[in-house]
């Protein structure tokens, strides 16, 4: 599902940001993405979505060569994916439906299949009742949810999640990471990039720890080192 | 690739868009109003005053003076070798007969003086026979008096030389002026325009932003600002096109009434909003469409690198 050989990633400005790392997730997979600040997560996140390509090394993630992606093809690639951020990045001036149904929108859903669907996506994540609220009108909780509706609404086989517990009460973090586990027992891939030992700790998967671009440590039973 | 059902949403959301960020839209309908305006204006303004500087040039006359010898046969060779001259807008014989009864009734009540020169074939009468002839273009005025003086039969030629050259100048340097002034404000303008759709698309790159994350084509998130920018464009060039004929009016309407008989003559020789309204019309679509989906479009493309 995704495999990261021998993978370096060295910015314009000199930074290395990962080397030589190595990484294998399976289908259906949680996993964890542990490791101080500057430690290579973010750029890990960015060449897994193909926001960046890696200086050296071969990425494969849902079937996709991304090193050999080309752009205009990387849309396409990035509909395989579900992304939540910790910022929500939810469209301000659109209600709490439409920032769903706009993931499907640009995937040419027909319309009645976006009516059908984003419903049933807002009960899963509890949020039926505030379709039509602007997102400046929910809790961080709340938006949350929403930009998971987002993600999931396309169906994908993988979800990334950069830190999305980053910026709400640690008590709603917990929720969001209970709903992340149920996708995942669905056979959802889950990818969560975090700061928070209590989480990891309480949810038992699999944990990578990053550090100075490379990979130290693979936990299969869960905690924090 | 593209369904018709998204197509129509794109195009929804483009307008929806305008009224969504009514600020900035305000904004660049403001910009694009005000520089149409200036530029319209500025065009108006030289292609009156060329228009009048055309008809003071038509009031000028150069008379060829043709012996009192002359035949009726003379005259008549002389006339159809005038026709063949192209600088020459029309042109009438007058016989010197004809020339002092002009002079009479110049000098009215005194007109008894020249009583003495009364008549067919008065040999006292002073006055020669001579064509009046008006020219097309007074700044090839003396390539046409060197054709008139080598037509045989003509003594000689009088022409307002210096009065063609003065105007002839007028008519460059307010054609250049004008040019000029159209293109240093065309210039404002599109720095103007271009901020203004610069910061339009700034205010929403993060919203161009989470359609790249979300697996939006470049097409897809395009089509939107292309069709606010079309939108945009279209609404400034109509608003332009309608204060500018309105005002242009409102400003031949307080020339007419002016007593002033000068000012009537000003007047006469402005040329009506119909005459270049097509074209103005023309211009201001075209300029304002094309700004307004080039411009987007340019801006729209910095933020599509994710």
């Amino acid at each position: 599902m995704i495999e990261f050989v021998n993978v370096s990633k060295v910015y314009k400005t000199g930074t290395h940001a990962l080397n030589n790392f190595n990484v294998s997730i399976d289908r259906g997979e949680f996993v964890f993405v542990v490791g101080p600040s500057g430690a290579g997560k973010s750029t890990f996140i960015k060449l897994l979505m193909s926001e960046e390509k890696p200086s050296s090394g071969e990425i494969y993630v849902n079937g996709q060569n991304l090193v050999r992606l080309k752009r205009r093809k990387i849309p396409y690639f990035r509909r395989t994916l579900g992304v939540v951020f910790q910022d929500f990045r939810l469209i301000p001036n659109m209600t709490v439906y439409d920032n769903v149904a706009f993931a499907l929108r640009v995937t040419n859903v027909p319309s009645k299949e976006i009516r059908s669907r984003v419903p049933y996506i807002l009960s899963l994540v509890g949020l039926s009742n505030k379709a039509k609220s602007l997102p400046e009108h929910l809790s961080g909780g709340e938006q949350q949810r929403v930009a998971l509706a987002r993600a999931l609404v396309n169906n994908p086989s993988l979800i990334i999640a950069d830190e999305p517990t980053g910026n709400i009460d640690p008590e709603l973090s917990f929720e969001i990471v209970d709903l992340l586990s149920e996708i995942n027992k669905c056979g959802t891939t889950i990818v969560m990039v975090t700061h928070e030992h209590d989480l990891v700790s309480e949810f038992n998967h699999r944990v990578i720890t990053i550090d100075h671009g490379t990979l130290v440590s693979d936990d299969w039973n869960g905690g924090y080192r | 690739m593209m369904r018709g059902s998204s197509f129509g949403y794109l195009i929804k959301e483009g307008a929806k868009n305008i009224y969504a960020n009514r600020l900035m839209s305000f904004a660049s309908i403001g910009t694009l109003v005000a520089c149409m305006l200036l530029i319209g204006s500025a065009l108006l303004f030289s292609i009156n005053v060329n228009s009048f500087v055309g008809y003071i040039e038509e009031q000028n006359e150069v008379v060829a003076l043709i012996s009192d010898d002359a035949t009726e046969q003379e005259v008549e060779d002389i006339s159809n070798q005038l026709t063949l001259i192209d600088n020459i807008l029309d042109f009438t014989y007058v016989s010197k007969e004809q020339a002092i009864e002009e002079q009479m009734a110049l000098y009215g009540e005194s007109a008894f003086l020249l009583e003495d020169f009364e008549g067919e074939n008065n040999p006292e009468n002073p006055l020669p026979n001579s064509f009046r002839l008006r020219i097309k273009d007074l700044s090839i005025l003396s390539s046409t008096i060197m054709k008139l003086e080598a037509v045989e039969g003509i003594e000689s030629v009088k022409a307002p030389t210096e009065v063609a050259e003065i105007l002839s100048s007028i008519k460059r340097a307010v054609y250049s002026g004008g040019m000029f002034i159209v293109l240093i404000l065309m210039a404002v303008s599109l720095v103007i325009i271009a901020n203004t759709i610069k910061i339009t698309v700034f205010n929403r790159r993060k919203e161009i932003n989470i359609m790249k994350y979300v697996g939006a084509t470049d097409g897809f998130i395009r089509l939107p600002f292309i069709v606010e920018g079309f939108l945009l464009g279209i609404i400034s060039a109509v608003l332009a096109f309608g204060v500018l004929w309105v005002g242009y009016n409102y400003v031949l309407q307080v020339l007419a009434e002016n007593p002033s008989a000068w000012i009537n003559q000003i007047y006469q020789n402005t040329i009506p909003f119909q005459k270049v309204a097509l074209q103005m019309a023309a211009w201001f679509g075209g300029g304002g469409i094309g700004i307004g989906v080039f411009g987007s479009m340019f801006f729209v493309n910095k933020y599509l690198k994710v």
